[in-house]
């Protein structure tokens, strides 16, 4: 027990010290875990089809250059390289593994597979086509798939995270060079295709993967419109991406027994374009090219997502390349990336490569080109990965060397022998490039000679490009994807050694908070009581719950059941409380008034969103109310702004002290009240775009910090009362500067929320108050229990306002109002507090229950015996409940770390784990932030009166 | 223990029941549930998952007599208190118990809505009988004995732990019953109130086996206390 006496100042040290532990220690980690590769910004354009050594200012007239049909007849002198092909079908089947049609590990598929596919297999066996294993990158999910088949690129996960307003791909890809070079594209099918490229395609008929048990519907709404558009010549491309087979594996697994009609549908359809649209062409209108591609694969259970072989194995099946293969072996045993494709397509359709794209040309497809035309093609796509490389490496590791050195041979200091290359991976990379960029120039100058030794020449180059630019891609791909491990470790164990620290802190401090004010016997009975092992217990589920994916998804109904039922537990031990005095005092009223308020509110904000992600299509209050049309909202709204008035006045007026800063604060606050109504009736139909809107807005930011920050600042001083103790008249003042700060942030709320949150603010608020008036009246629940359940109840808040573990459900509308021109800074701040706004509000409401704690325990133990030392009051009063959020966050942010981490192969790490840690990460910065508030509030507010104290009895002596 | 010990003599003014008895109460009562299960999977050959609430129907209907006519002749001062007058409080506590548990259901979120309404009046039937309906037709409406056994929990004589631990048992097995509820498995017992009639079946028949057994333990130390 003597060890347990820390003063004051060492456990805000050790706070401090475990606080910024973990900060340094979350930072490591989602550097290690989350890598940010450097992309190329813009689009590539004709400066693609020179040496990246060559200085590239020199650009041509190319801007000028509007006109597609200009720009693609300039891309193909460009190259040097002559399409052959005119039009390009990509038929993208969800879901399809390579294996089903390829075979694994050069044995066919298996036979009913095999069967199903008669046509696809047929063209495989004369050599029409030639096929593929694409090994696609994590998460194997349709739209980023999509993404890195366009672009060629593997977006690292924050890239996702960041663009989560937009969906659109804005990087540049190969369909953006297909529109500029004036291309006429349909897209049929897969509806994720619009989102991407909205506006790119001249007719389009999107279908959703919505309905998952739908195998059927879903596939016959795109094939209804291929007879027309085989019909029709007036498009470049067509895409037609059918959900079915992914929604097949999605019911019955990779053995569906609907999957062997499901893929004789597919081979119906690749016979009918096959048959129609390149085969019945004549000659001269140039050639259709046919590719099949699946985005991803599946796993036994027909799940995907995740980076295993079976998951990752993808499909890209090129017909209509005349290469000259005969037999099976060879046409179905390749192996390639799936991002080969946006390379590939780009040289066969002659446009430039996309600048981010880090895949190679696949080999098999350069057959139908000259030789000058492939090692061209080659030469293209490693100037291509050149660029990429030298955003992503330093410039000093690379010799400087002039423009056109490697083919003159001239430049100094790199003699012309073909040298083994070694040393580390960039200049190792330099020199693959420098021997085949030098064996490109032999066979150039040899074949202008005629030489004789030409075809080995040939080969020679043609090999060493390809050792270059497989060697480049893998490079370049492992830098967006690789972990550095030391630093996850280090990162995790200073986040674990900063739990611990906390842990320690707190529990240190805990002995001594139940350990002085009562006796033992009673708390040893104390020891065990229901919510306090409910509380703990609810942690640990907590813990428990996030290693599974649907519970992470589904995080509200945990939130709610376990805030409900703690609720209802309150219920129990207040029922239980109620024989002792016989009758209904009003105190009790009260309190079972307070539970039923709670309860009450607590199912309505259960109810007013269906948040998650796999039910949010039933029925809810917000949906009720939106359908029921907009003039409910709107009445709902103006009524909930009028009683968070209401409640506000009546809970400042309610503390009957200092009636002089009641009043101003009292004025300030209806004042701000009534210009939130005003905007809300008046501009936010026009969604606050108007000026007089934004000037509304602007002065109620202003008039609200001013009343908040006023409040805390100069409450302090005037709070002069002789007849009060010190504590009950900190506690006075706090508990109206709490109520001033929550109602502020109510306000606020209501103003940024969406016009349907504003229930749901009210609802919170009336939650906060029927909680503190619980704990006002001699509720026998520990301090550490009512302060945790302010937190759990701020998480559940936090889910009632509509906000789920995915990106999706953050309103972005709202992070503009009030802000005249576009800064990313205040509009992220915005975004935080209408995410944040619940588990914020019960923090400040912390401020208030620390005030109504004071003023409760004032006659108490403590303030006889301790007036003396601040220290100690402030650690007790101050430090513990400061403390219990900390330790609960820290807690769940380090388990959720390690749970991370131990799921970064699952199949949903991208999907489900990783934007819940984002959250996680931003609750965490919730918490700290508001912490901060309150123990600054409280510090501030203890040493002003104690100034103000010893100032009075000195006058009074003097 | 010891408390309790001293209180019996006072408040066993009831007819006592023998742990077999207790054992055969049990039997009786899962039995008629069995029976229930029995008569709507072949008399209407539908189960839980297919019609929850028919099936409820059923089976509240058939074990609220049953549970009714044993407990009332356990009814406390049988003197004073008549058989009928047990059993018909026991209708009014089958009703308001009913009432209190679908509020408890809906305040820890039970869907609200037409299409959900008779599956919770009749969950809520159910989770009558298993819980306030013993106690009604025992206690009536004496809210000490009501306030002893189930907020102090401190049960005397078997039949109170006959009344309590079940009680319990269904209450926190239809409570653990809720958890698989949001998870992603697609399985049609995942719905409202399937699986929490699951749990709180499976509670209930624990918390007999559980009041048994405690029952059979306390006799065993109390017969070494007195030798």
């Amino acid at each position: 027990m003597t060890t347990a006496a820390m003063t004051c100042t060492r456990l805000t040290i050790f706070t401090v010290a475990g606080i910024l532990l973990q900060i340094i220690g979350l930072s490591i980690f989602v550097f290690g875990f989350f890598p940010v590769k450097p992309t190329l910004s813009g689009v590539s354009g004709s400066e693609s089809y020179r040496d990246p050594f060559c200085d590239s200012s020199l650009i041509s007239n190319e801007s000028e250059l509007h006109h597609p049909e200009k720009l693609r007849l300039l891309y193909q002198e460009l190259s040097g390289i002559s399409s052959k092909y005119d039009r390009l079908i990509l038929m993208v089947i969800d879901g399809l593994p390579a294996e089903f049609v390829l075979g694994k590990d050069g044995k066919p598929p298996e036979k009913v597979l095999k069967e199903s596919m008669p046509y696809t297999q047929s063209l495989l066996a004369n050599g029409d086509a030639i096929g593929y294993h694409a090994k696609a990158a994590p998460p194997t999910v349709t739209m980023p798939r999509l993404k890195a088949m366009v672009s060629g690129a593997i977006g690292g996960f924050l890239d996702v995270a960041f663009n989560f307003n937009t969906q659109a791909l804005l990087d540049d890809n190969i369909l953006g060079q297909f529109f500029r070079i004036g291309w006429k594209m349909v897209m049929l099918g897969d509806e994720t295709w619009l989102k991407l490229f909205p506006g790119l395609f001249m007719r389009h008929d999107g279908v959703s993967s919505f309905f998952v048990k739908d195998t059927v519907q879903v596939d016959r709404n795109v094939s209804r419109h291929l007879p027309d558009e085989l019909n029709s010549d007036d498009w470049n491309l067509l895409i037609l991406h059918y959900l079915g087979l992914d929604h097949v594996g999605h019911t019955g697994g990779r053995n569906s027994p609907l999957m062997p009609a499901k893929l004789k549908e597919m081979d119906d359809i690749v016979r009918t374009m096959h048959l129609r649209a390149m085969m019945d062409r004549s000659h001269d209108q140039g050639q259709t090219l046919l590719i099949i591609v699946s985005d991803h694969g599946m796993t036994e259970n027909g799940n995907h997502g995740g980076s295993s072989y079976e998951e990752t194995d993808s499909l890209m099946l090129f017909i209509g390349l005349n290469s000259n293969i005969s037999d099976y072996a060879s046409a179905t045993n390749n192996v390639a990336f799936q991002v080969d494709l946006a390379p590939t397509l780009a040289l066969l359709f002659g446009v430039p490569i996309p600048k981010n794209n880090v895949g190679v040309l696949v080999p098999g497809t350069l057959c139908s080109f000259r030789d000058f035309e492939q090692l061209r093609a080659l030469e293209l796509n490693s100037w291509q990965l050149l660029r990429l490389m030298l955003a992503q490496i330093q410039s000093s590791s690379f010799p400087r060397v002039s423009c056109n050195c490697f083919l003159d041979g001239t430049c100094e200091g790199l003699d012309l022998d073909i040298s083994e290359c070694s040393g580390d991976k960039e200049k190792q990379l330099i020199c693959l490039f420098r021997n085949a960029a030098a064996l490109h120039g032999i066979w150039k100058s040899k074949k202008s000679t005629e030489s004789s030794s030409t075809m080995e020449d040939f080969s020679r180059a043609l090999d060493a490009y390809n050792t270059f630019l497989k060697t480049a891609s893998e490079w370049l791909a492992s830098k967006t994807t690789e972990k550095p491990v030391f630093l996850l470790g280090l990162g995790v164990s200073a986040m674990l050694l900063s739990c611990f620290i906390c842990g320690t802190v707190f529990l240190s401090l805990f002995k001594e908070v139940y350990h002085e004010p009562k006796d033992r016997v009673c708390s040893l009975s104390n020891l065990l009581n229901l919510e306090e092992v409910f509380i703990f217990a609810l942690l640990l589920i907590l813990v428990i719950s996030m290693g599974s994916s649907s519970m992470v998804e589904e995080e509200h109904y945990i939130w709610h059941f376990m805030v409900s039922t703690f609720h209802l537990l309150l219920l129990f031990k207040t029922a239980k409380s109620f024989k002792i005095s016989k009758g209904m005092n009003i105190l009790r009223d009260f309190k079972f008034g307070s539970i039923f308020s709670l309860l009450i509110s607590g199912r309505l904000l259960r109810g007013w969103h269906q948040g998650g992600v796999n039910w949010t299509y039933l029925p809810d209050i917000s949906k009720w109310l939106v359908q029921g049309g907009s003039g409910y909202v709107k009445w709902i709204q103006l009524i909930s702004i009028i009683l968070v008035i209401g409640l506000g006045l009546y809970t400042l007026f309610r503390t009957g002290s200092n009636r002089k800063g009641v009043r101003i604060l009292a004025f300030g606050f209806s004042t701000c009240g009534f210009l939130v109504l005003l905007h809300v009736g008046r501009y936010q139909d026009e969604l606050s775009t108007g000026f007089g809107a934004t000037v509304t807005v602007k002065v109620i930011y202003y008039l609200l910090s001013i009343s908040s920050i006023g409040a805390s600042l100069v409450l302090p001083w005037s709070a002069l009362n002789k007849d009060k103790s010190f504590l009950a008249e900190v506690g006075d003042c706090l508990y109206l500067i709490g109520s001033a700060y929550i109602l502020c942030w109510c306000l606020l709320q209501q103003l940024l929320q969406q016009p349907i949150n504003s229930g749901p603010i009210l609802l919170l608020l009336l939650q906060i108050l029927a909680i503190l008036c619980l704990s006002s009246s001699d509720f026998q629940v520990n301090e550490w229990v009512e302060i945790t359940a302010l937190y759990y109840m701020g998480m559940a808040g936090h889910f009632a306002l509509g906000n789920s573990n995915t990106l999706a459900t953050i309103h972005v509308a709202g992070a503009f109002i009030g802000i005249s021109s576009h800064s990313t800074i205040l509009s992220g701040i915005l975004m935080f507090m209408i995410t944040y706004a619940s588990p914020m509000l019960f923090l400040l409401s912390l401020v208030m229950y620390i005030g109504a704690n004071l003023r409760n325990h004032s006659n108490s133990t403590i303030s006889t015996h301790r007036e003396t030392s601040l220290g100690q009051i402030l650690k007790l009063k101050l430090g513990f409940p400061c403390l219990v959020p900390l330790c609960i966050n820290s807690i769940l942010l380090t388990a959720y770390t390690v749970v991370l981490l131990l799921m970064r192969n699952h199949l949903f790490v991208w999907s489900v784990f990783s934007p819940k840690y984002l959250y996680v990460c931003a609750t965490t910065l919730c918490t700290y932030i508001g912490v901060c508030i309150v123990a600054a509030t409280v510090t501030y507010t203890f040493y002003v009166t104690t100034f103000l104290r010893s100032n009075r009895t000195r006058h009074n002596n003097s | 223990m010891k408390e309790a010990k001293k209180k019996k003599p006072e408040t066993s003014i009831g007819v006592s029941i023998s742990a077999l008895g207790a054992f055969s109460v049990y039997l009786i009562t899962g039995l008629f549930l069995a029976v229930g299960f029995w008569v709507v999977r072949d008399k209407y050959s539908v189960d839980l998952i297919s019609d929850p609430s028919l099936t409820l129907r059923l089976l509240w209907i058939i074990e609220f007599p049953i549970v009714v006519i044993i407990y009332s002749l356990f009814r406390r001062n049988p003197e004073k208190c008549s058989y009928f007058r047990a059993v018909g409080r026991s209708i009014l506590g089958l009703i308001s118990g009913a009432l209190i548990n679908a509020l408890g259901a809906v305040s820890l979120g039970a869907p609200i809505g037409m299409q959900s309404l008779p599956k919770t009046i009749h969950w809520s039937f159910l989770m009558s009988v298993f819980t306030v309906v013993p106690a009604t037709a025992v206690f009536g409406a004496s809210w000490a004995d009501w306030h002893r056994v189930f907020a102090s929990l401190k049960p005397t004589g078997n039949i109170e732990y006959m009344i309590l631990i079940p009680a319990y048992g269904a209450t926190i097995g239809g409570w653990f019953g809720a958890w698989p509820m949001p998870l992603d498995w697609e399985r049609p017992w995942q719905e409202w109130p399937i699986c929490v009639c699951y749990g709180a079946i499976g509670g209930y028949i624990v918390g007999q086996m559980v009041s048994l057994s405690l029952m059979i333990l306390l006799r065993k130390h109390k017969s070494l206390k007195l030798a």
